[in-house]
């Protein structure tokens, strides 16, 4: 992974704190259920990704996920919902990656995030009626639910969730990006060369 | 908000379960989860309960924390308790409210996945209580030592975790600091339209990304100076011992499982 790459490590590690106490502060989003939070802890992900690698940008997101499991732990004991979060974090990053990488401008970062979100919605939608769901269901003795009131969970809950939590942090990295790109680029640039 | 980060949720104390070696504690939580599962009658789903009781006596831990620990879960306690409540359709009627009905075999369910709920967040509240996350790290690095044959790089990963959660303080403060020079300015994060929200997230975000990368761009000068060359030959400051006591709280556990396989129906 990072053998003998010092100072890429502890970037990643910093960009985890960052990343877990921006997870902190997530807030409610008005007209959807309480429960379902937005935050931010993606763009540290993202960041990480686009200067050090994917592999950096997914270190940061389990980093995240764990840290966030010793400080609240979770109520099925197995950590299912951190496992989807960090699941989530993959399929969001990972186009946005590809696709910056072929096109190294603002343009490849705007398209990356689009992909990046649609990726995340259909990718979570089809995750949680395959693993998630189940899971919940047998760690919790739930009754699966099954037809058309899974549909309506899936359709009208999780996909539109990530679709709008995917355009908040879309939003969000465009503004930061714009004003930190030449920075980034400069940092990105550092870690090449060692 | 700060002071209670700088040691994760753990409390100091001497009690028994503060003593007991990190990586037994760990190993102690994951069989417990399993075990959970093995409970389906009410004698069982009781032992959980006082079994977990006598640890959280032992631990010396006021019932406060405890209770603390609980309030995030306590949404999903209540909604899973009423969900199987109100849709589990076993045994006799107890309950007819016009609508619906309720079912004893609905309320039974309930209350043992309420009590299943209860004893996973107190045991896992307990090992983070009473063991500091900086432990704990080092814990899973030492248990997971073997699976760096198959290069999961286990040394890595546990730097990377033990540096997070010594700059989680630092990094917190700074945004606290951040955040409130941005207020004095008359940036508003909490209220108005949402547009006008986001834009309000950019001037936090940017300075703690640039001290952040400072920061590591510090720190690990610093190490390498010192002569860091990764986890090969390394030694340790901060050194975990195995004690007789930490196998007898395992093999107790042990005990208690094969209890519990005994008495489910």
């Amino acid at each position: 992974m990072f053998k003998s790459n010092t100072r890429k490590l502890i970037a990643v590690a910093m960009l985890s704190s960052l990343s877990f106490i921006l997870m902190l502060l997530a807030f409610p989003l008005p007209a959807l259920p309480a429960y379902l939070k937005v935050d931010f802890s993606d763009v540290p992900a993202l960041i990480a990704a686009i200067t050090m690698g994917p592999v950096a940008g997914i270190a940061v997101a389990f980093l995240k996920n764990v840290l966030d499991w010793f400080f609240s732990g979770s109520p099925t004991g197995v950590p299912v919902g951190h496992m989807a979060n960090f699941v989530t974090s993959i399929l969001f990053i990972t186009p946005v990656y590809l696709i910056y990488k072929k096109v190294t401008s603002s343009k490849g970062m705007y398209l990356g995030l689009v992909a990046g979100t649609v990726s995340m919605a259909i990718g979570m939608t089809l995750l949680n009626y395959l693993v998630f769901l189940p899971m919940y269901a047998y760690f919790l003795n739930f009754p699966m639910e099954t037809g058309s009131a899974l549909m309506n969970t899936l359709v009208y809950g999780i996909l539109p969730f990530n679709l709008i939590k995917g355009a908040f942090i879309t939003v969000v990295m465009v503004l930061v990006f714009k004003k930190l790109k030449p920075y980034l680029d400069k940092v990105s640039q550092s870690y090449q060369l060692t | 908000m700060l002071e209670k980060m700088i040691f994760g949720r753990y409390i100091p104390g001497d009690s028994i379960v503060h003593r007991i070696d990190a990586r037994a504690k760990l190993v102690f939580v994951f069989l417990f989860i399993a075990i959970v599962f093995l409970a389906n009658n009410w004698i069982t789903y009781g032992l959980l309960i006082a079994f977990t009781l006598t640890i959280v006596a032992v631990s010396g831990i006021r019932f406060y924390f405890i209770v603390s620990g609980l309030k995030p879960v306590l949404f999903l306690l209540v909604f899973t308790f009423l969900l199987h409540t109100f849709f589990t359709k076993e045994g006799t009627v107890l309950l007819d409210l016009g609508f619906t009905e309720i079912y004893t075999g609905g309320v039974i369910q309930g209350i043992f996945i309420a009590i299943r709920f209860f004893v996973l967040v107190v045991m896992t509240t307990i090992l983070t209580l009473t063991t500091t996350p900086i432990s704990i790290t080092d814990a899973l690095e030492l248990l997971l030592n073997p699976l760096k044959k198959i290069k999961l790089p286990v040394h890595e990963l546990a730097l990377m975790m033990s540096i997070s959660l010594r700059f989680i303080p630092t990094l917190m403060d700074e945004t606290d600091k951040i955040m409130k020079a941005q207020m004095a300015r008359g940036s508003d994060m909490t209220t108005g339209p949402f547009k006008e929200r986001m834009k309000a997230v950019v001037p936090l975000l940017i300075p703690l990304f640039v001290s952040a990368f400072k920061r590591a761009e510090d720190l690990a000068t610093a190490m390498e100076v010192r002569g860091y060359k990764g986890g090969e030959g390394r030694t340790r400051y901060r050194q975990l011992d195995w004690n007789l006591r930490d196998t007898v709280a395992i093999l107790l556990l042990v005990v208690f499982a094969v209890g519990l396989f005994l008495l489910r129906s």
